[in-house]
C-alpha cells in the first residue's frame, strides 16, 4: 500500500507545475481541444490538430487578441482515443485544473455527447467544431456551440440532391440500398434514410449494418450485388470504406449512383488508396477544395506546405474554429466564462480568415447550432495525371464551371 | 498476503492509518481531476478485485470480465430508465443477472484449462457485446443497440445515484473496495478458499482427495460476476453515459487481467498495488505525452507492462510486502527496546 | 444459386487467408502453450514490411516474400530471445506461464504505437500487378489476389506439416511441445527450439502479410480485426494443430460470407462467436487438437 506515499506526491508535485508555469508566462489564453490522436478514429484527429496549430500559429504572430492586450491564444491537446470516459475525464481536467477558457472538440460524437455535459454542468462554453450527432446541440445546453452541420442536415441533402439529379437527368431511382457501419454515427444516419425513402417514395431493398470492424467486408458486397439497388447510400469510417469501394469495383456492383456520408470517404488517404475504383462516387461534405471562396487558395497551399495533404471538411471547421475563438475573445474582451457564453451566441463571423467556408457567416440559433453551416455534394473524377478529384457539384450553384456531372453512372 | 495472513499489531496499525488518510484524503485534494484519478484507480482496484475471486484464487485466466461490468451497467440503468427503479436496487439485480450469466458462462468453461478458458472468456464477452450492439429494443427495455444509454442529469440525488461533487463518489468506492478487500480475506480463509488454491494448483490432486473443485470454481466465479457487476453500475453512475464498446469492450477486460498480473494476482492486496501503478501511468503519460507525439503514451504504457513481468513476475506485492515486513520489523524491534 | 456458390467459394478463400493470419499463432501455442497477443502486430509489421518493398521496388508483389519472411523470422527469434526467454526462464515450473501474454501484449502496444509514430496515421494501398484483377467463372467473379494467397496458404500448409512430420528439427520442434523436460534430457536445447519456433510463427505472419498487401490495406492497427479472429480459428481448430488452423479459417470464412447472405453482417459476428462456444463446450480439443491441452 506505501506506494502511494510515492505516487500522490509526485501527482501533486507533476499537477502543480504545471499549473504553475502558466502563470508564470506571459498573458495567454488557454483552449482545451480534445480530439482522438491515437486508435482508430486518429486519422482525423490529426488533421484537427493541425489545423487548429496553423490557425493559432497565424493569430498569434498577427498580435494575439488586441482587446485582451495582445494576449496570445495557448492550445492544450488531449487525447480522448475515441473513448467517452477519457473525453469526460479530459474535460474536466482541462476545465479545473488547466482552467482553460474554453473548449473544443471532440470529433467522435460518442465522445462530444457526454463531454459537453460536463463543459455546460461548470458553464464553460465548449465549441465542437465537428461531431455531427443531432442531439448534441438538442438538450437545452447554454454552452455548446457547433460550426458543422448536424446529421439530420446531411440525410435531408443527400436525398434534395438525389431528387434534383433526378430532375436534371430524367432518370427514375425507384430502389435504394442502405449500407452503413453499426456505429453511433451510421445507425443514426440510417434512422433517418428510412424515414426520408419512405417520404420520398423509394423502396428500401436492402438495410445492411455491418461492424466496422470487419476484416473482410466481400460478404456485404455479395449481398448488396445482388439485391441490385438503384442507388446505394454508405455510411463507413475509413478501413471500411476502402474494403468496401474496393470489392465494389472488383465484383462490378452496378448502380445508377454511390452516396456515402463524408468521414472515411472524405478521409485525405482515402481516395489514394482506392484510386479509381472510386470513380463516380458522390460523397457529401461541409467543404472542398475547389469551391470558389475567398482565401481559399492561399490557405489551402500553406495548409498542404505545412503538412503535406490538402484541407478537409474536418480541418476546415477546426480551422475557422480558432478564429470564431479569437473573434469572441475579441468582443468579450475578458476571460470570463459567462461573458465568453453571451459573446459565442451574439456571434456573426462573415469573412476574413473564414471566408473559405462554403457559407457566408458563422451565426449560432438559440440551440447553439451554427445556422448558415451548409453542405455540398463532390463527385470523385479521375483526373488528366490519373489522380482521383473531388468536384463540387450540388447545390448547382456553387458546381464547379464547365464540370458536366455523370449521373448515372456508366455500368461495369 | 502474507503481510495480512499474520496479523500483528504494527500491521492493524498500518492498515488503520492508510484508511484513514484516504477517507481524509477528499479534505486536502478539492481538485475533481485528482478525485476523479482516484475515483478510477479504486475503481479499477475494485473491479480487479473482484476479478480475482475466479482469476486469482480458481487459478484460471478470465479475459472478458468487462462482460459483467456491462450487463451490471446495463440492468440497473435499464430498470432506472424505464421503470425509476433506483440505480442503488438496480445495482443488486445486475449484480443477480451477472451471477447467472457466470455460472451459465462457467458450467462449461471453468473445466478447461489455461488458454483455452482465458479465450473462450474473450468469446463470451465479445459475443454478447455484438448481441448488445444487435438489439434496439428487449420487451419494455430500450436497449439502444450501439448508441448506448445516456442517463439525465437530474442534480444531487442519493435515490438516483448522482452527485454533483466527486466527494460522494470517492467515498463510495473507496468503501466498496474496503468491502470487497475484507471478503477476500475471509473467503481466503473459508472452505471455500482452501478448496480453491488446492484446486488451483493442482486440480488433479485435490479431485483425487474428494474435493469437488469445479463446484467451489463455480461459486467463485458466480461470487466474481456479482461483484464485477455492481462495479459496473457505479462505473454507469459515474459517467452517465456508455455504449457497448466503452463498458463491454476488451479494453477494460485486459486491463483488469493486467492490473491483477501487474499487482500480483490471488493475493488481497495485488489488486490495489497494480491499480495504483498501472492507472497513474496510463492517465498520467495521456495527460503529459498524448498531444505531443501520437501514441508515445501508450508505447511507454506497453514497456511498464514488459519491464514489470520481465522483473517481477510474480507481480508488485512480492517486493512490496519484503520491503514492508523489514520496515515492521524495525518498528516491532525499536517499539520493543 | 449461382449467387450463393459464389458466396461459398468468396468464403473459402478469404477463410483459408484467415486460417493462414491463424498458422503461426497455433504453431507458437503448440510448442511454447503461450498466446502470442502480438501476433496481430506482427502481421503488421510484415504488411508494413510488404507494402515498403513492393512500393519501392515496383516488383511483382509475391517477390515480397523472399525479403518479408526471412526478415520477420530474425524479427521472431530475436523477440523471443531478448524480450520473451527470460520472462519464460522465470516461470518455467509453471504449465502455462500466463505472465507472457501480458509481455506480448505490452509488445503488441509498443510495436503499434510505434508504428502510429513512424508511418502515421494514413491508410496505404499498394497497387501491385494483381491488385483488383478478377477471374470470371460462370458470371461469378473471384479475385486473383485472394487465388493466389488460398494456394499459397495451401502449400505453407504442407510445408509445415511436412517439416514437423519428417525433418530433424520437425522432430525436435515436436517432441519439444510434447514433454519440456524429457526433450531437453534428449539433449534437445529448449530455449533454441523455442527461439526457432517463434521464428517460424512471425514467418508465417510474413507470409500471411504478403499475400494480404496486394488486395488489403496497410495502418498501424490493422493486426487488431485479425487478432481475434485468429484466437477463434486457432481454438475452434485445436491449439497447436497446423491444418487445424486452416480449417478453422476455412469454416469462419464460409460461415461469414454465407451467414451474411441470410442476416446481417453484424449478426454473422455474433453468430462466429457462438459457434465457437458451442464447439469448445462439445469438443474443447477442437477439430484437430491434442486432447491433453485443453
Amino acid at each position: 500500500m506505501n506506494l502511494k506515499k510515492f505516487i500522490v506526491p509526485a501527482m501533486v508535485l507533476a499537477m502543480g507545475t504545471a499549473s504553475f508555469s502558466a502563470y508564470a508566462a506571459e498573458k495567454v489564453v488557454k483552449i482545451g481541444n480534445i480530439l482522438p490522436l491515437s486508435g482508430p478514429s486518429a486519422s482525423v484527429g490529426i488533421q484537427g490538430k493541425q489545423a487548429r496549430e496553423m490557425a493559432v500559429d497565424e493569430i498569434n504572430k498577427a498580435g494575439g487578441i488586441k482587446s485582451l492586450g495582445g494576449a496570445k491564444i495557448k492550445l492544450l491537446f488531449a487525447d480522448s482515443k475515441g473513448d467517452p470516459t477519457t473525453g469526460v475525464t479530459e474535460t474536466e481536467r482541462f476545465i479545473s485544473t488547466e482552467k482553460v477558457s474554453m473548449v473544443t472538440g471532440a470529433w467522435n460524437s460518442s465522445v462530444t455527447y457526454p463531454s459537453t455535459q460536463v463543459a455546460e454542468r461548470y458553464g464553460v462554453p465548449f465549441v465542437v467544431p465537428v461531431s455531427v450527432r443531432d442531439t448534441i446541440t438538442e438538450r437545452g445546453f447554454k454552452n455548446v456551440f457547433r460550426i458543422a452541420a448536424k446529421d439530420s442536415w446531411w440525410t435531408r441533402d443527400q436525398f434534395r440532391f438525389l431528387a434534383d439529379m433526378q430532375k436534371e437527368f430524367g432518370v427514375k431511382v425507384k430502389t435504394v440500398a442502405f449500407v452503413y457501419e453499426n456505429g453511433d454515427w451510421g445507425t443514426g444516419f440510417a434512422e433517418k434514410w428510412r424515414e426520408l425513402a419512405k417520404a420520398a417514395g423509394y423502396k428500401v431493398v436492402l438495410d445492411e449494418p455491418y461492424p466496422s470492424t470487419a476484416s473482410d467486408l466481400t460478404p456485404v458486397v455479395l449481398k448488396l450485388k445482388r439485391s441490385n439497388p438503384d442507388v446505394v447510400f454508405m455510411t463507413s469510417n475509413a478501413a471500411d470504406a476502402i474494403l468496401l469501394t474496393k470489392t465494389m469495383n472488383d465484383l462490378k456492383v452496378n448502380v445508377k449512383a454511390i452516396v456515402t456520408s463524408g468521414g472515411g470517404h472524405a478521409d485525405p488517404s482515402y481516395l489514394a488508396a482506392v484510386g479509381k475504383s472510386a470513380e463516380y462516387l458522390f460523397d457529401i461534405v461541409e467543404w472542398e477544395t475547389d469551391l470558389n471562396r475567398p482565401g481559399l487558395k492561399e490557405t489551402n497551399a500553406k495548409f498542404k506546405k505545412l503538412y503535406g495533404y490538402n484541407l478537409t471538411g474536418e480541418a476546415v471547421d477546426a480551422y475557422a474554429s480558432m478564429y470564431l475563438l479569437k473573434d469572441v475573445l475579441e468582443r468579450a474582451k475578458s476571460t470570463n466564462p459567462k461573458a465568453l457564453q453571451a459573446a459565442l451566441a451574439s456571434t456573426k463571423l462573415c469573412g476574413g480568415k473564414t471566408g473559405l467556408l462554403a457559407y457566408d457567416c458563422i451565426q449560432f440559433d438559440q440551440t447553439g447550432q451554427n445556422k448558415n453551416a451548409s453542405l455540398v455534394i463532390v463527385q470523385v473524377r479521375s483526373g488528366k495525371d490519373g489522380k482521383m478529384e473531388r468536384i463540387t457539384v450540388w447545390p448547382k450553384n456553387v458546381r464547379r464551371a464547365g464540370y458536366k456531372v455523370v449521373f448515372p453512372q456508366p455500368g461495369k | 498476503m502474507k503481510f495480512l495472513s499474520n496479523v500483528q499489531t504494527t500491521h492493524k496499525v498500518f492498515a488503520a492509518l492508510v484508511l484513514a488518510v484516504l477517507y481524509a484524503l477528499p479534505i486536502f485534494i478539492t481538485s475533481p481531476v485528482m478525485l476523479q484519478i482516484f475515483i478510477l484507480i479504486f475503481l479499477y482496484a475494485y473491479l480487479t478485485s473482484s476479478w480475482n475471486f475466479v482469476g486469482g484464487f480458481a487459478g484460471v485466466l478470465p479475459l472478458g470480465h468487462s462482460a459483467f461490468v456491462g450487463l451490471g451497467a446495463y440492468t440497473s440503468t435499464l430498470l432506472y430508465l424505464t421503470y425509476n427503479i433506483s440505480p442503488w436496487i438496480g445495482m443488486i439485480a445486475g449484480g443477480i443477472v451477472a451471477a447467472a450469466f457466470g455460472l451459465l458462462i462457467g458450467l462449461p468453461t471453468l473445466k478447461l484449462r489455461g488458454a483455452y478458458f482465458a479465450l473462450a472468456t474473450i468469446a463470451f464477452a465479445e459475443g454478447l457485446r455484438v448481441l448488445v450492439e444487435n438489439v434496439e429494443k428487449l420487451g419494455p427495455f430500450e436497449v439502444r443497440g450501439p448508441k448506448g444509454l445516456l442517463i439525465n442529469l437530474v442534480g444531487n440525488s442519493f435515490k438516483d445515484f448522482q452527485f454533483l461533487s466527486k466527494v460522494p463518489y470517492y467515498y463510495i468506492i473507496l468503501t466498496m473496495l474496503v468491502l470487497v478487500l475484507i471478503l477476500t480475506f475471509f473467503m481466503m480463509r473459508s472452505k471455500v478458499g482452501y478448496y480453491l488454491a488446492a484446486g488451483g494448483e493442482e486440480p488433479e490432486a485435490a479431485e483425487a482427495l474428494g474435493i469437488k473443485v469445479s463446484k467451489y470454481k463455480l461459486i467463485a466465479m458466480a461470487i466474481s460476476c456479482f461483484l464485477t457487476a455492481l462495479g459496473g453500475t457505479f462505473y454507469a453512475q459515474l459517467v452517465l453515459y456508455f455504449y457497448p464498446k466503452s463498458i463491454m469492450g476488451l479494453d477494460m477486460s485486459y486491463e483488469i487481467a493486467f492490473i491483477a498480473l501487474i499487482g500480483g494476482r490471488s493475493t488481497i492486496m495485488g489488486p490495489v498495488l497494480g491499480a495504483f501503478l498501472l492507472r497513474p501511468v496510463g492517465e498520467l503519460t495521456r495527460i503529459y505525452l498524448g498531444d505531443t507525439l501520437p501514441g508515445l503514451h501508450l508505447i511507454i504504457f506497453g514497456l511498464v507492462l514488459i519491464i514489470v513481468m520481465r522483473y517481477q513476475p510474480r507481480g508488485l506485492v512480492e517486493p512490496v510486502s519484503r520491503w514492508l515486513n523489514i520496515l515492521f520489523d524495525r518498528i516491532e524491534k525499536r517499539r520493543r527496546a | 444459386m449461382i449467387g450463393y456458390i459464389e458466396s461459398v467459394i468468396n468464403g473459402i478463400l478469404m477463410g483459408s487467408i484467415y486460417g493462414l493470419t491463424a498458422v503461426g499463432l497455433t504453431l507458437i501455442f503448440g510448442v511454447m502453450k503461450v498466446v502470442n497477443f502480438a501476433h496481430g502486430s506482427i502481421l503488421m509489421v510484415g504488411m508494413f514490411a510488404a507494402y515498403w518493398f513492393i512500393t519501392l521496388t515496383g516488383f511483382n508483389p509475391y517477390l515480397a516474400l523472399v525479403v518479408v519472411v526471412p526478415l520477420l523470422y530474425f524479427f521472431g527469434y530475436y523477440m523471443q530471445k531478448i524480450i520473451i526467454k527470460p520472462i519464460f526462464e522465470a516461470e518455467k515450473h509453471v504449465r502455462e506461464p500466463i505472465t507472457v501474454i501480458i509481455v506480448t501484449t505490452g509488445i503488441w502496444y509498443v510495436l503499434d504505437n510505434l508504428a502510429l509514430l513512424v508511418f502515421g496515421a494514413e491508410f496505404r494501398v499498394a497497387q501491385t500487378s494483381v491488385t483488383g484483377k478478377m477471374v470470371e467463372v460462370a458470371e461469378m467473379y473471384f479475385p486473383l489476389a485472394k487465388m493466389i494467397g488460398a494456394g499459397i496458404t495451401l502449400l505453407l500448409g504442407i510445408y509445415l506439416y511436412w517439416f514437423l512430420k519428417h525433418s530433424r528439427m520437425g522432430k525436435a520442434v515436436r517432441a519439444t511441445s510434447l514433454d519440456r523436460e524429457a526433450a531437453t534430457l534428449m539433449g534437445i536445447k529448449q530455449s533454441r527450439i523455442y527461439n526457432i519456433v517463434f521464428g517460424m510463427g512471425c514467418a508465417c505472419c510474413g507470409v500471411a502479410a504478403c499475400v494480404l498487401v496486394p488486395f488489403y490495406y496497410v495502418y498501424p492497427t490493422v493486426g487488431v480485426p485479425f487478432d481475434i479472429k485468429a484466437f477463434v480459428i486457432v481454438v475452434l481448430g485445436g491449439l497447436g494443430s497446423v491444418p487445424g488452423a486452416i480449417l478453422g479459417g476455412i469454416i469462419i470464412g464460409i460461415i461469414e460470407t454465407v451467414g451474411a447472405q441470410f442476416m446481417a453482417a453484424t449478426w454473422t459476428e455474433m453468430l462466429i462467436y457462438a459457434f465457437f462456444l458451442v464447439v469448445l463446450f462439445v469438443k474443447p480439443s477442437g477439430l484437430f487438437g491434442l486432447r491433453q491441452d485443453y
